[in-house]
């Protein structure tokens, strides 16, 4: 038997774009609007929305990588530009996304060159951009101007706001037009308190996208889950401070022991099956964008998403 | 300027609009700024109108009623065009790329205003000072006029690097100061053009912006100057002029005038003083053997105050000794002190005072080598040796306390000064003043009641682990877990507007009794997630407030005895209900509803209020010994007052009653007298 599945729900979640094509002023050959929810994910009986988007993650240094990608990526890691096209032709990815991990050096302090990566990786896909900047609360406002400059026009995701940390990104948002990822530490109340301390400062909710921050699966990933369950009952029932569209990063499994200790011949398998099983989990508790960084877990995740958004019989 | 002539800004200002009336009449020439979107922008966000020509030009002025920074716009953007741009270092009209460069540094923070400076400084000395004061309080400043070559012969740097930037030679080149605030409004405040009002209020409240005149403006230059004043920034006069709305200043304050005036702050990032501060040590205690010097803790006066006063009154940062220093007392002895603390700010109420006094306690015990137990006049304060070695004074104990507060309150307070008095006679006068201050706020607290206010105040901190769960703070009512009084809550919300703490306006009554209010139930419905419908704040039985977990106590309601026991969270025994706290607190936390049991704090036992809904405090029957203890010397004379001088008595523990039967019993016995009142159920 099929259970009711009204819920009394009165809201929706809102729209975010993402992407600009030249007709809008970028060179994104595709955007998308994600958002817009009516209830919960793979749920309606009319299938309407968009299976979740997957965001394929590179990174500009990749030391602090984890040496499974960076061992089956090979040569790629060592060139952001190749890496973000293979993200998008070879791996197929919906989105990419550029960490900016280089910010990690001790007294970094070379902001163009950072420009120089985003305009490369910019160049080398037609994907919509996910961009996470600094690592080094000092050069927040040198790192993200220059982002948000240099994707001027393209309506970037820029990453990522924190209750102590949101100025400068969200200046960058407000100048040059790109939304935001605001991540609150699995907290339903801080999270709905940065959405408002952006909305003070200027940031539209239609250019925020919630990150709830993504424990690894049986290291916290329910605690994640709820809160973001949670997230997504208060937008339908119009907390309009909640209503904005999930980002899920579960980057975080491939730094726990299992992944990290197993077997040289299953490492791949091992740490795919934990991407996979945190980001599809995520995705049922309606995060729009899951971000990945094993090549072969997009796959897994794209039939996966087939598979939950294809009704058969009634 | 010769002599003592001044100028009278206000005849200026007529005669000056006179002219720019008229010489908006000659306009003949087409003009237009390159790298804009914005066209003339001040134009542009007034009216909507893109102006490039005289008609379009005297459009705009007849709908902005001839206003004088419309006119400075139109005539500075004709002579541009008839006369070609200035050479460098002038910038003149700024590109949107550069502006969009500094809206993004102002709403980052790294710039925390913007300030104009125009006419022809007396001193280029003086007016150096100025602008190194502006470099050093994070202000963006722009020059126009004398001000530029006087400044380079006092060979100051000029240039975006430098934050000075000068914009053109005349002081009509101010205007571009103006466009850059009508496009940092469009740009970041989403301001659209022609939305006046929209425009003033972003102005007004958003855009920090500060001039400082000198003196040599014309008649026109003063009207369009004085035009700014619509936007809300503050004209500051050094000198040369008289009457009209200016602030008189002089070179020394100047700044810190006009910030003050627009509310613009520099947060303080550094203590500077010779020890670590941190909440890591706050834990931390002196012993005996480690300590250099105390204070107080019965050994000799001590006292802190904390005294609000009106902006202007007090210097931020200032730190005062009274008496002898560290140096010049004994090791291991006991001397006499006084904490002073004055603080000022434009939010700044009276009612906080005792509230931030508070914090004296945790901002002590930051310092790495400062410690400090209780509150008023009871205070212990201890130095540490190591401390001391490392040259720690009694005057940095104030730089901490004035930082600190600083820090913690950079909405609150724009100024904090403090006095640390070790002079034995000057101590106890300030102890004896002090006092009478304590007996008054202890008045003005205990006479507050839940009707003599409209709002209530909310709590929601707890909901990271109990989701539904809304506190509804009240006068009467201290947050359940005893830690946020009223007070409390409406200082947190002042200080956080997007806190856990929000204002919940009560609404028409539903139910006196019990406490139930129309806007109370609306609040807890929705910061329930739609979960509770209703919330009686004096009933433990009805509709009673949701338990996060964090309660002192619990009452809850003993049918067989028609009563109210209440059991705290420090008792480990078995109550009369046949539980424990823990289970008890398993049952009913969560941020459920239960009717029958609520969660409360100590204090909440001795307000008027409590049990309100079920007739009283004649309804509490059994506590443990030890709360009974504790609350005694309040408890006694409170049900004295009511009409039960032996009421006390008859309220059972576990001494007289462990089990439901021996209290039954015992209530008997003594006749209390919650066995006669209304069946609870």
């Amino acid at each position: 038997m099929i259970p009711d599945l009204n819920f009394g729900w009165t809201s929706t979640v809102g729209e975010v774009v993402l992407g600009a094509t030249r007709a809008e002023g970028g060179t994104r050959s595709h955007t998308y609007r994600i958002g817009g929810g009516t209830t919960l994910p793979f749920m309606e009986k009319n299938i309407s929305s968009p299976s979740p988007l997957i965001a394929f993650e590179i990174c500009d240094d990749p030391k602090s990588w984890s040496p499974i990608i960076n061992e089956f990526c090979g040569d790629l890691v060592h060139d952001p530009g190749s890496w973000a096209k293979a993200a998008e032709t070879t791996y197929g990815a919906d989105l990419v996304r550029l960490c900016l991990t280089s910010t990690k050096q001790r007294e970094f302090s070379d902001v163009p060159a950072l420009g120089k990566t985003v305009e490369t990786v910019l160049a080398s896909t037609s994907l919509p951009l996910i961009i996470e900047g600094s690592n080094e609360p000092k050069i927040d406002s040198e790192v993200f101007q220059k982002c948000g400059e240099t994707g001027q026009g393209e309506r970037m995701l820029l990453g990522t706001a924190e209750a102590g940390r949101y100025r400068s990104i969200a200046a960058a948002a407000l100048a040059y037009n790109h939304a935001i990822i605001a991540q609150s530490p699995i907290d339903i109340n801080l999270a709905k308190q940065l959405n408002i301390l952006l909305s003070e400062i200027g940031v539209p909710k239609d250019h925020i996208v919630i990150d709830p921050y993504t424990g690894a699966l049986g290291y916290g990933f329910e605690y994640s889950y709820s809160a973001m369950e949670r997230i997504r009952f208060s937008a339908l029932k119009g907390d309009a401070d909640l209503a904005m569209p999930m980002i899920c990063a579960p980057s975080d499994s491939l730094t726990i022991k299992e992944v990290r200790e197993a077997d040289t011949e299953v490492r791949d398998a091992t740490a795919v099956e934990w991407e996979f099983a945190t980001s599809l989990a995520a995705a049922v508790a309606g995060a729009e964008i899951v971000c990945v960084r094993h090549p072969d877990t997009v796959k897994r995740l794209k039939a996966a998403f087939a598979g939950l958004t294809t009704r058969s019989g009634a | 300027m010769k002599g003592t002539f001044l100028t009278d800004v206000t005849l200026a200002k007529k005669t000056g609009n006179e002219q720019l009336k008229n010489k908006m009449a000659s306009i003949s020439r087409e003009f237009s700024y390159e790298e804009t979107a914005y066209h003339l922008p001040v134009s542009y966000a007034l009216t909507g109108i893109a102006v490039h020509n005289r008609s379009t030009a005297s459009d705009v002025f007849t709908k902005t009623s001839s206003n004088p920074l419309v006119a400075a716009e139109c005539l500075l953007a004709e002579a541009t065009a008839a006369g070609g741009n200035e050479s460098a270092p002038y910038t003149g009209f700024i590109s949107d790329t550069v502006i969009r460069k500094l809206g993004y540094s102002l709403v980052d923070g790294s710039i925390l205003g913007l300030a104009l400076l125009v006419g022809t400084p007396k001193s280029a000395e003086s007016a150096a000072s100025i602008c190194r004061e502006l470099q050093e309080k994070y202000m963006l400043t722009f020059l126009s006029g004398g001000v530029i070559p006087s400044l380079s012969s006092a060979g100051v740097k000029l240039g975006l690097d430098y934050r000075l930037i000068p914009l053109g030679s005349k002081p009509l080149h101010s205007v571009h100061f103006v466009d850059i605030v009508a496009r940092v409004a469009m740009m970041f405040g989403g301001v659209s053009p022609g939305d006046i009002n929209r425009l003033l209020t972003y102005a007004a409240e958003r855009a920090k912006a500060i001039v400082i005149v000198f003196p040599g403006l014309s008649d026109e230059d003063i009207a369009f100057v004085d035009g700014m004043r619509v936007l809300g920034f503050p004209i500051l006069s050094l000198g040369g002029y008289e009457g009209g709305d200016w602030t008189p200043a002089t070179p020394d304050e100047v700044v810190r005038t006009g910030m003050d005036m627009k509310g613009i702050r520099v947060t303080v990032t550094a203590i500077p003083i010779p020890m670590a501060c941190s909440p890591a040590f706050e834990g931390k205690s002196i012993r005996k053997e480690e300590m250099q010097v105390e204070f107080g803790g019965g050994r000799s006066p001590a006292f802190e105050l904390l005294r609000m006063r009106n902006p202007g009154e007090i210097e931020d940062g200032k730190v005062t000794v009274i008496g002898p220093e560290i140096s010049a007392m004994k090791e291991g002895a006991a001397y006499p002190l006084g904490i002073v603390i004055e603080v000022a700010g434009k939010t700044m109420k009276k009612d906080y005072e005792p509230v931030l006094e508070r914090r004296i306690h945790n901002f002590i015990n930051y310092g790495e080598g400062s410690w400090h137990v209780a509150q008023r006049d009871l205070i212990w304060v201890r130095i540490s040796k190591e401390a001391f070695t490392k040259g720690v004074k009694i005057e940095h104990l104030g730089k901490l306390l004035a930082s600190k507060f600083r820090m913690d309150f950079p909405q609150l307070l724009d100024a904090v000064a403090v006095t640390l008095i070790t002079d034995q006679d000057k101590v106890l006068a300030g102890k004896k003043d002090a006092e009478k201050i304590y007996e008054e706020r202890d008045a003005r607290i205990k006479g507050m009641r839940d009707n003599d206010v409209d709002t209530y105040y909310s709590c929601t901190l707890c909901q990271t682990f109990a989701p539904n769960h809304v506190c509804v703070i009240t006068p009467e009512r201290p947050a359940l877990c005893g830690a946020i009084s009223w007070l409390d809550g409406k200082i947190a919300y002042e200080i956080s507007p997007s806190g856990a703490n929000q204002p919940v306006e009560k609404g028409a009554l539903v139910n006196a009794q019990n406490g139930e209010f129309e806007g109370v139930n609306r609040f807890v419905k929705k910061a329930s997630h739609g979960e509770i419908e209703r919330c009686s704040l004096y009933s433990v039985m009805e509709f009673p407030m949701t338990c996060c977990g964090c309660f002192e106590a619990i009452a809850l309601m003993l049918p067989e005895v028609n009563g109210i026991m209440v059991v705290n969270r420090e008792f480990k025994g078995l109550t009369p209900s046949g539980m424990t706290f823990s289970t008890l607190a398993g049952t009913i936390g969560g941020g459920a509803q239960t009717p029958g049991f609520a969660g409360i704090s100590k204090n909440y036992i001795l307000s008027d209020r409590f049990l309100q809904g079920e007739g009283g405090i004649e309804r509490l029957v059994w506590m443990p010994a030890q709360l009974k203890e504790e609350l005694k010397p309040r408890l006694v004379p409170l049900l004295a007052a009511k009409g039960h001088p032996d009421l006390f008595e008859k309220i059972a523990d576990e001494n007289t009653a462990a089990t439901i039967e021996d209290l039954t019993a015992f209530l008997a016995r003594v006749g209390h007298p919650a066995l006669v009142m209304k069946p609870l159920m």
